[in-house]
C-alpha cells in the first residue's frame, strides 16, 4: 500500500474534492435548510440604531430587509452597513441628528455621500444547486446570498432564507465523508492570501482599524505585536458591539479598548501553518464558527490568511 | 350558567382568522371522516364499535402519540372543545413532530382539563368518554416503505421513531442489487432518519433532506393521515344557504349566542355557531365553498356593535358586558416554538451553535397565525409560521410603529 506517497495523497485529495463539487450541484439550497426553521426580517422603515439592538438581541449579525411600501426584497443589512455608517459620522461630525435619525432606506444614501460602490449582494431561488448559489456568492464578493423565490399567487418576492459561506462549508464538513481524504498541506495548494496583509497594532485607533476593512474589502484586521507576531484580530462585526445602542462617541478608541467591548462567548482567533490540512481546517469549521484562519509560522508571526472564500473556491475551482 | 359563560368565553377565541376559516372546512371534513371510518372498521377489526363512536374526531387522535395514554384520556373531557377540534381537524395534512413535544402537548391538553366542559359535552351526544381507547390509538400507523438504493452490504435505519437509539434493518431486495427495503408502522407526522450503512452514516439521495439543529444532513418524510385525500372533493355552493339549512336541521337547542350568531352572519365563518358544529353537517354530504370575503362583524364598526348590544340583551344580567372580558388564546398556540429557539441552541451537544436558525417543528395549527412581541422602544415585532414548500418558514419581521 502506498497511500502514504505525496502522489497518492494529491490522487486522492483531487477525487475527494471533485466528489464534493458533485456533492454541491446535486444539492440545492433548499436541501440545506432545516425543516423549520427562524428568519429575521427587518423594515426597511426601521431606525439604523433600532435595527442594530435587534441583531445584537437575536445574536446574528445580518438580516434582509423588506420594503413593506413596494412588497419586496430590499437587500441585505450587514455589518458593512454599519462601518459605512461610522465613516460618514466620522467625516461629518455634525450630522449627529442625521445618523441618529437614519432609517435602513437611508443606508444608500450615505453609501453614496461616502462614495462607496454599493454591495452588490445577488439573490438565487433556493431550488438552483447549492454549487450555482456558491459561486454567485464569490462573484458578488458577499459572505451571504439571500433566497429568494416568488409567492405562486400573488407572484410577490419571497425571502426564503440566507445562506452563509460558513453555512455551506459547515454543511460541506458535516455531511461529506470525503473531506478526510483533504490530506495536502495547504501551502502546497496556493489558496492562502500572503504577503503584506493588511495590519495594526494594539494602539492603532479603532477607526483607522474600521477605515482598513473598507479599504482592503476584507471582513477582519488581524493585530499584531511590534515584532509582527498575532496577538488579535478586530472583525467587521466588533462594530456592532462598538455602537451598540447609537452611540458614537467611542470612535476615539483604540482598537485595544474597543475589543473590551467584545461579548465573552467570541470564538477566539483561529490559526493555522501552512502545514495544516484541509481536512483539519473542515473540521475546526464543522466544530466552530470560524470565519478565518490566520496562518503563522513556527514562531506564531503572521505569514497569511485562509479565508472561507479562498476554501470554496478552492473546493469550487480546483483539482479539475 | 357558569359554564354557559366559559363556552362563550371559548366561542370569543374563535375570532381568531386562521380558524375562521376552519370552521367551514371543519364541518366539511365531519362527514367524510365518518365514511372514512366506517371503512376503516373491516381493517380494525378488534375495535369496530370504538371506530364509529369517535367517528366525528377520527383527526384528535391522529395528532396524538400514540403512547401518551393519559394525553387520550384527558382528551375525553375536550370534547366539546371546539377550539382544540377545529384546530385539530382544519389541516390534518400534517401532523406535529409527534416524538418531539409530548410534553407540551399533553401540558396543553391538560390545561383546559379542568374547565367545565363536561355538561356541554353531555347535552350534545358526542361524549366518547369510552370511546377512545390507548389501542385505537396506537393503531393510527400508516405503513411506509423505505428504501435504500445506494448499495453497501448491511444497511439500517435509524430516526427519530426509534427515537436515534434503536437501528432497524433493512431487508436486501432480491431482484435488484444494492437496494433495501423495510416496511414501517408510522404515525402521521414528520420523521427524520439516517441510514448506517456498513457502519457509516449516511442518507438518501433520494429522498427529502434537511439539516438538523446541529446540521447534520438528514432525510425526513413527512406522513399524512389517509384520511386527508377526500378534501379536495370538497364542493362549491353557496355558504349562506347551507347555514340555514344546517341550523334547520339541527335539533339540539343551540346556545343564545350561536342563534345571534346566525342571524347576523350571513358567512359561515361566524365565530358564534359554536354548539352544532359537531352534529349539525354529519347526516348529509357538506358542501362548502372558501370565501375571503370577512364577515361584516370584524369590519363594520355598527354591526359590531349591534352584535354586542344583541348579545348583552340576551345574557343574563350576571353575564353582562361578559364579552368585554379578552378572549382566550387558544391553547395550542401557547406553544410558541420561537420561545424555544434559545433552548434548541444550547441543545447542541457538540457545541456547535444553532445557526442554521433551526427550530422545532411547529404544531401545523399554528402555522399561518400571526404572534406579536409586546412594543419596545416604539418597534414590533411580529412573526408568522408559513410553509415553505414542504418546510416550514417561522418569519419574524421587526417594524416601527408609524
Amino acid at each position: 500500500m502506498a497511500t502514504n506517497t505525496p502522489e497518492a495523497i494529491a490522487i486522492e485529495q483531487k477525487l475527494a474534492v471533485q466528489s464534493i463539487r458533485k456533492f454541491l450541484e446535486s444539492k440545492t439550497s433548499y436541501d440545506v435548510l432545516p425543516v423549520s426553521y427562524r428568519l429575521i426580517v427587518m423594515d426597511t422603515s426601521l431606525l439604523v440604531k433600532k435595527s442594530l439592538n435587534i441583531l445584537l438581541q437575536n445574536n446574528i449579525v445580518s438580516a434582509p430587509l423588506w420594503d413593506s411600501r413596494t412588497s419586496r426584497f430590499a437587500g441585505l443589512l450587514t455589518s458593512s452597513d454599519f462601518i459605512n455608517v461610522i465613516q460618514y459620522y466620522f467625516s461629518n461630525p455634525d450630522k449627529f441628528e442625521l445618523v441618529d435619525k437614519l432609517q435602513l432606506d437611508g443606508l444608500r444614501d450615505v453609501e453614496r455621500a461616502i462614495g462607496v460602490r454599493p454591495l452588490d449582494t445577488g439573490s438565487i431561488h433556493p431550488f438552483k444547486p447549492l454549487y450555482d448559489a456558491c459561486c454567485k456568492m464569490l462573484e458578488s464578493r458577499s459572505r451571504r446570498i439571500p433566497l429568494i423565490d416568488q409567492d405562486e399567487e400573488t407572484r410577490r418576492e419571497i425571502v426564503v432564507s440566507v445562506l452563509t459561506q460558513y453555512r455551506i462549508l459547515k454543511f460541506v464538513a458535516l455531511n461529506c465523508r470525503e473531506t478526510r481524504y483533504l490530506k495536502r498541506p495547504i501551502g502546497e495548494l496556493g489558496i492562502i492570501t500572503e504577503g503584506d496583509l493588511l495590519r495594526c497594532d494594539m494602539h492603532t485607533p479603532v477607526i483607522d482599524v474600521i477605515q482598513l476593512l473598507t479599504q482592503g474589502g476584507v471582513s477582519s484586521i488581524p493585530i499584531v505585536d511590534e515584532h509582527g507576531k498575532l496577538v488579535n484580530v478586530y472583525e467587521a462585526v466588533d462594530v456592532l458591539g462598538l455602537i451598540k445602542g447609537g452611540i458614537y462617541n467611542d470612535l476615539s478608541l483604540s482598537v485595544g479598548e474597543a475589543l473590551m467591548r467584545r461579548s465573552d462567548d467570541f470564538e477566539g482567533v483561529y490559526t493555522c501553518t501552512q502545514n495544516d490540512k484541509l481536512v483539519t481546517i473542515m473540521d475546526t469549521i464543522r466544530k466552530s464558527r470560524v470565519h478565518r484562519f490566520f496562518v503563522v509560522n513556527e514562531e506564531g508571526y503572521l505569514t497569511g490568511v485562509l479565508t472561507l472564500s479562498d476554501i470554496l473556491k478552492y473546493i469550487l475551482f480546483e483539482e479539475k | 350558567m357558569a359554564n354557559d359563560m366559559s363556552e362563550n368565553i371559548k366561542d370569543v377565541s374563535m375570532l381568531d382568522v386562521a380558524n375562521a376559516n376552519e370552521n367551514g372546512k371543519k364541518r366539511s371534513q365531519n362527514t367524510i371522516v365518518q365514511s372514512f371510518s366506517k371503512l376503516d372498521i373491516g381493517d380494525h377489526r378488534s375495535t369496530p364499535p370504538l371506530m364509529r363512536r369517535r367517528s366525528t374526531l377520527i383527526f384528535d387522535d391522529d395528532d396524538d402519540p400514540p403512547k401518551h395514554e393519559e394525553n387520550v384520556g384527558s382528551e375525553v373531557d375536550l370534547s366539546d372543545d371546539r377550539v382544540q377540534h377545529s384546530a385539530g381537524v382544519a389541516d390534518p395534512s400534517l401532523d406535529p413532530d409527534v416524538s418531539a413535544d409530548p410534553e407540551s402537548s399533553a401540558s396543553s391538553l391538560g390545561s383546559i382539563t379542568g374547565q367545565p366542559q363536561q355538561q356541554g359535552s353531555a347535552e350534545i351526544g358526542t361524549s366518547r368518554s369510552n370511546a377512545s381507547t390507548p389501542q385505537t390509538a396506537a393503531q393510527n400507523v400508516i405503513p411506509v416503505d423505505i428504501t435504500w438504493q445506494q448499495g453497501g452490504n448491511k444497511v439500517y435505519v435509524t430516526g427519530s421513531f426509534t427515537g436515534w437509539r434503536k437501528m432497524i434493518g433493512l431487508v436486501p431486495d432480491t431482484t435488484q442489487h444494492g437496494v433495501f427495503h423495510i416496511k414501517l408502522q408510522l404515525p402521521p407526522g414528520t420523521h427524520r432518519f439516517r441510514f448506517i450503512v456498513d457502519n457509516e452514516l449516511r442518507f438518501s439521495d433520494f429522498l427529502p433532506t434537511a439539516t438538523d439543529q446541529m446540521g447534520n444532513f438528514v432525510n425526513y418524510l413527512e406522513i399524512v393521515s389517509p384520511e386527508v385525500t377526500p378534501k379536495q372533493e370538497v364542493t362549491s355552493q353557496e355558504p349562506a344557504p347551507h347555514q340555514h339549512k344546517r341550523a334547520s336541521k339541527a335539533e339540539e337547542p343551540l346556545s343564545a349566542r350561536s342563534k345571534l350568531a346566525l342571524q347576523i352572519g350571513e358567512d359561515p365563518d361566524d365565530m358564534g355557531d359554536g354548539y352544532s358544529r359537531f352534529h349539525g353537517a354529519v347526516e348529509h354530504q357538506a358542501a362548502y365553498s372558501y370565501t375571503r370575503d370577512i364577515p361584516a362583524v370584524f369590519t363594520d364598526p355598527s354591526v359590531m356593535e349591534q352584535y354586542y348590544l344583541t348579545l348583552d340583551q340576551q345574557q343574563n344580567n350576571q353575564q353582562n358586558m361578559a364579552w368585554l372580558t379578552p378572549p382566550q388564546l387558544p391553547p395550542q398556540l401557547e406553544n410558541v416554538i420561537l420561545n424555544n429557539y434559545s433552548a434548541a441552541a444550547q441543545a447542541g451537544e457538540t457545541g456547535s451553535e444553532n445557526n442554521s436558525g433551526a427550530l422545532p417543528i411547529p404544531n401545523h395549527v399554528v402555522l399561518n397565525h400571526l404572534a406579536t412581541s409586546s412594543i419596545k422602544h416604539n418597534t414590533l415585532c411580529v412573526a408568522s409560521i408559513v410553509r415553505y414548500k414542504r418546510k416550514y418558514a417561522t418569519q419574524m419581521l421587526y417594524a416601527p410603529l408609524q
